[in-house]
């Protein structure tokens, strides 16, 4: 079975990919980050373990992607995901990416922690893509963890069994921290519009200030526009830093993708998306 | 300068197609049906134009309530605009009220051009329920979270009007 | 500086005391988010063994958003209305070295040539109580800047915690004085201790001389260093917004109809794209290697230029909030090994 860095160190050394998109360790430190590897020796750099937080796809976005050519990616099952979904949307093609799959045994929450059932990142409790659906070379791994209580999801049943009121109290709270950095966007492998909507001025549709009507606009917005797109990769909340809950907007829009259209973001990237496209027997109890 | 009143009457926004919907209102009114006046008409050309910040502007501008409401399926004037909506306004809908803001607040409804009726019982029953709930202060404080300090109002108000 | 002693029931009432007397008092969230206000005197956090808080207090001087004015249209005319001005009074309670800092440094750029009276009336009306620092790790650098655990710069009063559940109080400031001076029941004389607790919290080991980053930055824009500095960054700013210092803002109006609405002084960040981009569409920090060469310049070799103040305190929200691993004091350190 070949090894992360061996895989890797073929597709630099032939020239089949420009750049292979990693994880390095960070010196001194037990968190890994992005590392863009361009020749064979830098191979040896990359690592994969619990700590590979990161979901790369980011760096596909046309901003932000390293090399203009063919360009390998080291992906977890979520990012697998993403990529599927940018191909979805057209924004790559199957040739302009290599993707080496990696089984994935689980990362923890936030960096610097070591893995265990009580640091474990909230959505690989629920994650079902130990395997990524998507890869051109499969580096195998441990891919059995033990997966505590899904604290999330009781956290949206408590949620959803509250008032209006109440749950309108819960969100103006949240959202009264953010101070519009925009980071979960930045973060997003999904949010890769040349502009967004939150910085049209004409007309302007969100506010741009952090006040409580524009951090409400703000964040309903974000999250409508990843409805049925989102992959559940949670870099967004992990970005923000005012610590809002952002993922369990993402996991509502998920769910309601579920139940209601069957459908589940970046899994075939031959399927069209879930708002591109429509059917005549779409649910519509809710329409006088 | 918005000054304080005393009857409160819900504010109404209603997001209508112009193929379907509008006609139908017109059609209600050309026919004398008697329907309560609290709902702003917006005509936009399809329900799939209907973007949901509109609808979060609408709450912003102080609406109590939205009505959003176009052809029936299978009667788009640009063949499928109203079952792209329709998937949109599923995921909409269901995300607001996760966020507090629930199906009393947004409402949604299929209106042709000859159902002038359909669109009188519609609306006034949009009107009723949110008569009923209240204004949506919830939202509204949210809006006036910077609005002009109360010690600061009464003598600007009294300025605009030297100058209005 | 004089030294003082206060036990620990006594900083309770003196706390309490405060809120009595019309005082607004923050402290570190027990959640980690940032600096909330405490209702009454037992409910100070004291405890600087934790993690810092996501945010630092810098919203208390400078908010993230607030009017400048409010406008309203007339047929012929606009009006214009002065926001209230800010008199509450504020005390920050148990700040870390790192967060102390942060006005004393603001305070120069919205002192330079325009006076900025609503950051001064904020910073003005706003006391800060530092304490000790027991927390390190590895993003911290704060004896790379000047600061260190036991650092009083920037409080006016500073408690050191001592074995016997008291503290030991400088009275760093006229304002820390004031504070002792109208409680001559609460604070004690001083008692020995101090300096041996401060010896047991040295700190972060130092990373890196920050003249030698500040003259290799001056006297290096154009090196290829720069461009490989940006590009794993993704640009999302949060360790502008997050950062205790980072003080820059947008102007911008914010109508709420037609005819009235204000205009805000918000937050803005040296990472975004949009941060430098002309009308005329021309950007002239148009990729994240220039943008990063900015923060990284402007920190370490332009502030301390212009102002005698390194735009850092070293408190490592910045490095540890990235989503991606950039880590300011080894890019610092790296740039150290260059000069």
């Amino acid at each position: 079975m070949p090894s992360l860095q061996h895989v890797v160190k073929d597709l630099l050394a032939s020239g089949a990919v420009e750049v292979v998109i990693g994880y390095e360790k960070a010196p001194g430190q037990n968190r890994t980050r992005p590392f863009f590897a361009r020749t064979p020796e830098d191979a040896d750099r990359l690592v994969f373990d619990f700590s590979a937080l990161n979901n790369l796809a980011v760096y596909l976005t046309r901003q932000k992607r390293p090399a203009k050519g063919k360009i390998g990616i080291v992906a977890k099952g979520c990012d697998a995901r993403a990529i599927t979904m940018l191909m979805q949307e057209q924004q790559l093609t199957r040739d302009d990416v290599h993707v080496i799959g990696m089984e994935c045994s689980g990362v923890t929450a936030e960096m610097g922690a070591d893995l265990s059932k009580d640091t474990l990142a909230a959505k690989c409790v629920t994650c079902k893509v130990q395997t990524p659906p998507l890869a051109d070379t499969l580096v195998e791994g441990p891919k059995d963890y033990e997966r505590p209580d899904d604290r999330n999801g009781a956290r949206m049943r408590e949620l959803e069994a509250m008032t209006p009121e109440q749950r309108f109290a819960f969100w103006a709270g949240e959202f009264d921290r953010c101070v519009r950095c925009y980071a979960c966007r930045q973060a997003c492998p999904m949010c890769y519009c040349e502009q967004c909507v939150a910085e049209k001025n004409q007309p302007q549709w969100i506010e741009t200030s952090a006040t409580l009507r524009g951090n409400i606009a703000w964040n309903v917005i974000r999250a409508f526009h990843l409805g049925g797109r989102c992959v559940g990769c949670n870099e967004c909340e992990r970005a923000c830093p005012a610590d809002i809950p952002l993922g369990l907007l993402n996991r509502k829009l998920g769910m309601v993708a579920g139940q209601e259209f069957g459908y589940a973001a970046g899994m075939d990237a031959s399927a069209p998306t879930l708002v591109g496209t429509w059917d005549k027997s779409d649910r519509q109890e809710y329409i006088k | 300068m918005k000054m304080p009143t005393s009857t409160w009457n819900p504010k109404i926004v209603a997001f209508v197609c112009n193929w379907c919907t509008y006609t139908g209102a017109d059609l209600a009114g050309t026919s004398r049906l008697k329907q309560e006046p609290n709902a702003r008409l917006i005509r936009v050309p399809c329900t799939g134009r209907i973007d949901p910040v509109f609808v979060i502007k609408a709450f912003e501008s102080g609406a109590d309530g939205v009505l959003i409401s176009g052809c029936h399926p299978a009667d788009c004037h640009y063949n499928t605009g109203n079952y792209h909506a329709r998937r949109r306004w599923t995921l909409f809908h269901n995300l607001l009220d996760f966020v507090g803001i629930d199906s009393s607040r947004l409402h949604f409804s299929w209106v042709s051009a000859s159902e002038g009726k359909k669109w009188v019982t519609v609306v006034d029953g949009v009107i009723d329920e949110i008569r009923a709930r209240g204004p949506f202060e919830r939202y509204q404080k949210a809006n006036s979270e910077f609005a002009l300090p109360p010690a600061l109002f009464e003598a600007a108000a009294k300025e605009v009007q030297q100058h209005a | 500086m004089e030294e003082k002693h206060i036990t620990g029931e006594h900083l309770t009432a003196f706390a309490s005391g405060l809120l009595e007397k019309g005082y607004i008092l923050i402290s570190e969230a027990p959640d980690g988010t940032g600096f909330t206000a405490v209702k009454d005197g037992a409910s100070v956090n004291m405890n600087t063994a934790a993690r810092p808080t996501k945010a630092s207090f810098k919203q208390q001087v400078f908010p993230k958003t607030e009017p400048v004015f409010h406008f309203h249209k007339t047929v012929d005319d606009v009006l214009l209305f002065d926001p209230l001005p800010h008199t509450q009074k504020t005390v920050v309670f148990g700040a870390r070295p790192c967060d102390a800092k942060s006005i004393s440094i603001m305070r120069k750029v919205f002192n330079w040539d325009y006076k900025d009276e609503f950051f001064n009336a904020r910073a003005d009306n706003t006391v800060v109580i530092g304490t000790l620092c027991k927390y390190s790790d590895e993003t911290c650098f704060c004896t790379s800047v000047g600061l260190s655990p036991s650092s009083t710069d920037g409080s006016d009063l500073f408690l050191v915690p001592l074995d016997d559940g008291g503290y030991a109080v400088k009275v760093v400031t006229e304002k820390g004085q004031q504070f002792v001076s109208e409680n001559p029941a609460l604070f004690g004389e001083a008692k020995a201790g101090a300096d041996a607790v401060a010896a047991t919290h040295p700190g972060p080991a130092q990373k890196f001389d920050a003249a030698q980053v500040r003259t290799w930055i001056s006297q290096n824009f154009d090196h290829p260093h720069w461009a490989e500095l940006g590009q794993t960054c993704l640009g999302c700013a949060q360790c502008a917004f997050s950062c205790p210092v980072c003080h820059c803002f947008d102007i911008v109006d914010e109508p709420d109809s037609f005819l009235e609405g204000r205009r805000m002084k918000n937050w803005d960040a040296c990472q975004g794209g949009m941060f430098t981009k002309h009308a005329s569409g021309h950007n002239p920090r148009d990729d994240q290697g220039k943008r990063y060469r900015q923060r990284v310049s402007h920190k370490f070799s332009y502030y301390p230029e212009r102002f005698g103040e390194i735009l850092c305190t070293g408190c490592g929200r910045c490095t540890r909030g990235c989503v991606v691993g950039v880590d300011i004091g080894e890019i610092a350190a790296g740039i150290a090994g260059l000069a």
